[in-house]
């Protein structure tokens, strides 16, 4: 997957009456991580879905490039990751059968030894691979989220509050996976832990 | 350039769709349930000998599709309803093109129709004494009407379950789209029950795949602004 940067200028978002964005710009980066911080509602989670091109600006725009060149916008999500609280995968599916189906989805059908060793790499042991994700813990869940949105090793990798619902062995996995895409890929992180704030390279603090 | 086909896309959407209904039967149950009751009510208190002979073509075709569309309805609403509900919508959206989407849940319909109509059609023929002289006719119309109904209810279904999910709006919205179709289905059936030609459901069926047609055709263009906005 080649190099791509994101580049958000001038961004704002209304719902009705109310804005929760007012002009923020920025840039993503290849190697680099976005630290997206701010208290709850001053639109973290909206500038990430904007980004991702599944939320529309009320003002501004996004541009993926490619080097020189701006990728078109029906390729941002072959090229896109994205794990969040208002995301789940399928709860009658097991952990493998959720990635194998996500996989094919994206044109990366991994071999199951691969997606049992992504899943174990995220802290979900193999005696879970099998189960339906409707039994899985919260923090299970989150797992398998996670593994959903780093499958096919993105360009562009958006994480809204990652580490949600994980305990201290979860969090380390997700700052290990982190830490990995940030060698190849622009990394944007929504959040207000302590803990993942110190995952940024650049920071961009949100106002209510 | 996405290293996956659209045809490969819409055959994992359709797996994946089988393989939840499989484990979870909420369509199935719901389908089946609401088919079989309404079957053993009409036959119940209607039965074969309450309705006067010249009448039986008329009413009785259209008794079988009141059967169908509502026992459909109850099912094939939920398509898209169950993605935004359980939250996977996005994660479906961001990873699959458009037209996968809605290529593999209208398989999945046109596969739930199919197992409804060979349910309750040879039961309805039963429990109704409901004599078909052209089978094959009968049979042509019954496919066609699958195809039809199956891709009016996926287009609505998208519609609604982006409208917060009213199946009353579903209601609304399938009227002047599925009216007329049970209409032209009515009239195949009963001229199916009526001759042995095949010939006889000829004019009812160019209806039926016109307007089945014609809405598929909509609806690959419609979807993908349904879908993302």
């Amino acid at each position: 997957m080649e190099a791509i940067s994101v580049e958000f200028t001038k961004v704002g978002k209304r719902f009705g009456a109310r804005a929760v964005l007012a002009a923020v710009s920025g840039t993503l980066r290849p190697g680099e991580v976005l630290v997206v911080a701010g208290p709850n509602g001053a639109g973290k989670s909206t500038l990430l879905n904007i980004l991702a091109g599944v939320l529309r600006p009320s003002r501004g725009g996004v541009a993926y490039r490619r080097g020189d060149e701006e990728v078109p916008r029906r390729e941002w999500f072959e090229n896109l990751g994205m794990a969040s609280p208002d995301m789940a995968v399928y709860e009658e599916l097991s952990a493998i059968e959720n990635l194998r189906f996500f996989g094919r989805l994206r044109g990366h059908a991994l071999a199951d030894g691969a997606l049992a060793e992504l899943l174990e790499t995220l802290g979900l042991p193999v005696r879970e691979h099998h189960r339906a994700v409707g039994t899985y813990s919260s923090g299970m869940k989150q797992r398998v989220k996670l593994a959903q949105a780093a499958l096919h090793a993105p360009a562009v990798l958006l994480l809204d509050e990652p580490s949600s619902n994980l305990d201290a062995a979860g969090h380390e996995a997700v700052a290990a996976l982190v830490a990995r895409f940030r060698a190849r890929a622009a990394v944007a992180v929504a959040t207000n832990d302590p803990r993942e704030i110190a995952w940024g390279d650049a920071r961009l603090d949100l106002a209510l | 350039m996405r290293a996956s086909t659209l045809l490969s896309e819409s055959l994992a959407v359709l797996g994946k769709e089988l393989t939840a209904e499989l484990r979870s039967r909420v369509a199935l149950n719901a389908i089946g349930l609401f088919g079989l009751t309404t079957l053993i009510a009409v036959a119940y208190q209607i039965g074969p000998y309450q309705i006067q002979e010249q009448d039986r073509p008329y009413l009785l075709s259209a008794l079988l599709w009141i059967i169908l569309f509502f026992a459909a309805t109850s099912g094939l609403s939920r398509v898209f309803v169950k993605e935004e509900d359980a939250h996977t919508a996005k994660t479906l959206r961001l990873a699959a093109r458009p037209l996968a989407v809605f290529a593999g849940k209208y398989l999945f319909n046109l596969i739930l129709l199919s197992a409804l109509f060979s349910l309750i059609v040879p039961l309805y023929c039963a429990l109704m004494s409901y004599r078909v002289r052209g089978v094959a006719g009968l049979a042509v119309v019954l496919a066609a009407g699958a195809v039809a109904l199956a891709s009016t209810s996926t287009i609505v279904a998208a519609i609604i379950a982006r409208a917060s999910g009213s199946t009353t709006l579903f209601a609304i919205l399938s009227v002047p789209l599925v009216l007329p179709l049970l209409v032209m289905l009515i009239q195949g059936t009963r001229a199916a029950a009526a001759s042995a030609e095949l010939a006889a459901v000829l004019p009812a069926l160019q209806g039926i795949v016109s307007l089945g047609g014609a809405v598929l055709t909509v609806s690959v263009y419609l979807f993908p602004v349904v879908w993302h906005d």
